[in-house]
């Protein structure tokens, strides 16, 4: 089952780039793309009971890390949508639940609560619909481990497009960091003023530090995440605004009480750049799993032998000394043939291989 | 162990990758299972069904949205915007489409080529037998509702592996699939492992055959151990058990090794155990059957699982293995092999049940002839 999982993969992953490039969060929107790309059909085509049920495992299994980080909202509720719409879709019955990990559970509550705040409720209410139908397994991990360890083992890649842009700057100086930064800038200049010759005024000598650093601080943050903000718009720029990513056509229209540091932060990781995927947009062409996949290992593999048939026929026919006579003597496998069957010779079918 | 789960700081039970996709890190199941009924309502893993409409009036108050934005929320996210084909023309799934647009399709368009290439193509015996032994368990409820598996129940999945026995068995891990509970003991896994090894008899039994039965195995041997996170767990309960980790643990205290410590299989329950998911532990019984054992996989039971608490621990995969016919009538399996015997074609030779007596003893069961005859029991005898 295992080469399945790469082509899944990339499957998710087009689905949801395709989603991304809507930069919207609502479910029609998913609901349009599926439709068109006639998703549910991923799971069509015999296979005996139990290999379904395999298969339906694991292309649960591998859309389920999309729900999680490193990738941004958007993509966490296209994720969400996917589990949704395969968990449906599937032909396994009773139907393949999905693993969650004790470890991730918290992050998937935060990740509705966040949602709810904003007001995204096609996404709570679709996670609701998969709680109530069951569709989890409230696991220790999301896949079974049966101790794979490879000779080479796989790095995870995640798809860089999908990644949540890191607000590191913000995260450090954060609201609280800059009031405890102000105390302490406070209480050193109380401090210095203390132990100077003149009473009330701080000695000019050890006046080392910027007066009012808290501001400054704050003021070079602000300006950072402007300049990035107007990097991302710049690169942008081909496509359309990216002002309102959807949430304006949001039926609910209680948009007003939405709250407005999360939406702020929400449509900044929807207006994501999206001209990287061209690559991914002209994939729709032919592409051979096995002939990509050749390309894909880059390390050299060990070259075998080739058989003794194969030297022999190397070595001494290659030369061009022998007859054709001869080679077709070695052909004949019974002590009797009529003229027409000499030449065909039943052939073992090679078995299929993936 | 109890205690060390107890020092072991509380977020060490959350279990984490050890090696990604490999094992987790050690975890205590007990706490696991709290851990996840403290953070879930319980009605999220309860086994009854969800009613729509009271789930749905639920949904609004909680998050605090009219009624109307819930039903126009539920025509938006209906099921039926998944379905690609028109109402009334279910396509056939068993047929991938002409032109695939998924990869996958094309991967499985590929082989469905090669299929209809195939002059002669059915389902091959062992996916029919492995998909009616997974389903025998699914969904089953108990005649008695005191057997029914409490809710919030923690099910893990044991991978048994065979030791090698065969040549074959060097590509192909044979091994067994079994659900227990975290109730469960030890030794009821224990008991469940079915291994060919606790059936062997030895010794020459052509004077009397009818009484091979009384020397198998299982019943003269009675020592087992799992060795779990550097716990030997013997298994005592008989007072001719002995302890079967006491020569791998002398040897490891004259080679310098920490001294592992020992307790009792039949007083341990899964749920008090400290394990890492996905490790490759030991199970060795008959004194040196040596059995890698995995644990998979560990949820809380679910709705669709079988809930019958006497059907655990369930067996829900095994390996299928060729069976060796008698050498007379080719039809049932052997049960015997005979030597240096003046009636067998070949030496050694097999013998079910039937032909070895018709062949070898009169019909007061009197022996005729010189043989040596031994039980023999088949590497199929659990299929």
């Amino acid at each position: 089952m295992d080469y399945f999982i790469e082509p899944v993969k990339s499957d998710c992953e087009d689905i949801l780039s395709r989603f991304q490039r809507t930069e919207s969060v609502r479910y029609e929107e998913f609901a349009t793309i599926w439709r068109k790309m006639d998703f549910p059909s991923i799971f069509y085509g015999k296979m005996p009971a139990n290999e379904t049920r395999a298969f339906c495992r694991l292309v649960l299994t591998t859309a389920y890390p999309f729900l999680l980080p490193p990738y941004n909202f958007q993509i966490r509720v296209g994720g969400l949508y996917l589990l949704y719409g395969l968990y449906n879709t599937q032909l396994a019955v009773p139907k393949e639940k999905i693993s969650i990990a004790l470890k991730d559970w918290e992050n998937i509550m935060k990740f509705l609560q966040d949602a709810l705040s904003s007001q995204h409720y096609d996404v709570c209410y679709i996670f609701r619909q998969l709680i109530s139908d069951k569709a989890f397994y409230f696991a220790a991990m999301p896949k079974q481990l049966i101790f794979q360890v490879k000779r080479k083992p796989k790095r995870q890649v995640v798809c860089e497009e999908f990644r949540d842009r890191p607000a590191r700057v913000k995260e450090l100086i954060t609201s609280d960091t800059l009031e405890e930064i102000m105390n302490v800038q406070e209480h050193y200049e109380k401090l210095k003023a203390a132990i100077s010759a003149t009473p009330g005024q701080p000695d000019p000598a050890i006046s080392l530090i910027n007066k009012d650093l808290g501001t400054s601080l704050q003021n070079t943050v602000t300006g950072y995440q402007k300049w990035l903000d107007g990097m991302a718009g710049k690169k942008n720029e081909s496509g359309d605004a990216v002002a309102d990513p959807g949430e304006g056509t949001s039926q609910q229209g209680e948009s007003s009480r939405r709250a407005e540091l999360l939406a702020s932060i929400k449509s900044k990781s929807y207006g994501q750049l999206v001209e990287a995927s061209k690559s991914r947009r002209h994939r729709q062409v032919e592409m051979d799993p096995l002939a990509s996949e050749a390309e894909r290992s880059h390390e050299p593999t060990r070259k075998r032998m080739p058989s003794l048939k194969a030297r022999t026929k190397k070595n001494l026919l290659s030369k061009g000394n022998l007859k054709q006579e001869i080679l077709e003597a070695t052909k004949q496998w019974r002590l009797s043939v009529t003229e027409e069957d000499k030449s065909e010779r039943p052939r073992q079918k090679a078995r299929f291989k993936y | 162990m109890a205690a060390s789960g107890a020092s072991a700081s509380a977020s060490d039970d959350v279990p984490t990758y050890e090696y990604i996709d490999i094992n987790t890190k050690p975890f205590h199941v007990g706490t696991f299972e709290k851990f996840w009924k403290e953070s879930l309502n319980p009605k999220y893993y309860s086994f009854q069904d969800v009613d729509q409409e009271t789930e749905d009036e639920e949904f609004a108050a909680e998050i605090g949205i009219l009624p109307e934005t819930v039903n126009e929320l539920k025509v938006t996210c209906s099921k039926d915007t998944l379905r690609c084909h028109p109402e009334n023309q279910p396509p056939d799934t068993d047929v991938v489409p002409a032109d695939p647009g998924l990869i996958t399709l094309r991967m499985k368009k590929r082989r469905q080529d090669y299929k209809e290439t195939l002059i002669r193509d059915s389902t091959s015996r062992q996916d029919f037998y492995a998909t009616e032994l997974e389903g025998l368990g699914i969904g089953k409820r108990p005649a008695d509702l005191q057997d029914m598996v409490p809710e919030g129940e923690i099910i893990l999945n044991v991978n048994v592996l065979f030791p090698i026995l065969h040549e074959r068995f060097k590509y192909f891990r044979a091994r067994q699939t079994l659900h227990v509970l975290g109730s469960h003991r030890l030794t009821d896994l224990r008991d469940a492992i079915c291994c060919l090894s606790d059936l062997q008899v030895s010794g020459e039994f052509s004077q009397t055959p009818d009484i091979a039965p009384e020397f198998i195995s299982k019943d003269l041997f009675k020592s087992a151990f799992f060795f779990l996170e550097g716990i030997f767990y013997n298994d005592m309960r008989y007072p001719e058990c002995k302890d079967l980790s006491q020569t791998i643990r002398e040897w490891g205290e004259s080679h310098n090794f920490p001294t592992f410590q020992t307790a009792k299989m039949e007083d341990t329950r899964f749920r008090d155990l400290r394990i890492k998911v996905g490790y490759p532990y030991l199970y060795c019984h008959q004194g040196d059957c040596e059995h890698v054992v995995i644990i998979t996989d560990i949820r809380l039971a679910h709705r669709d699982d079988c809930l019958d608490q006497k059907l655990y621990p369930l067996l829900t995969y095994k390996h299928r293995m060729v069976c060796r016919k008698c050498g007379v009538c080719n039809l049932y399996i052997s049960r015997w092999i005979t030597t240096n015997d003046s009636f067998a074609p070949t030496d050694p030779c097999l013998f079910c049940e039937i032909c070895f007596r018709m062949l070898h003893y009169d019909t007061k069961g009197n022996k005729l002839g010189q043989f040596l005859a031994f039980p023999y029991v088949d590497a199929g005898a659990f299929n």
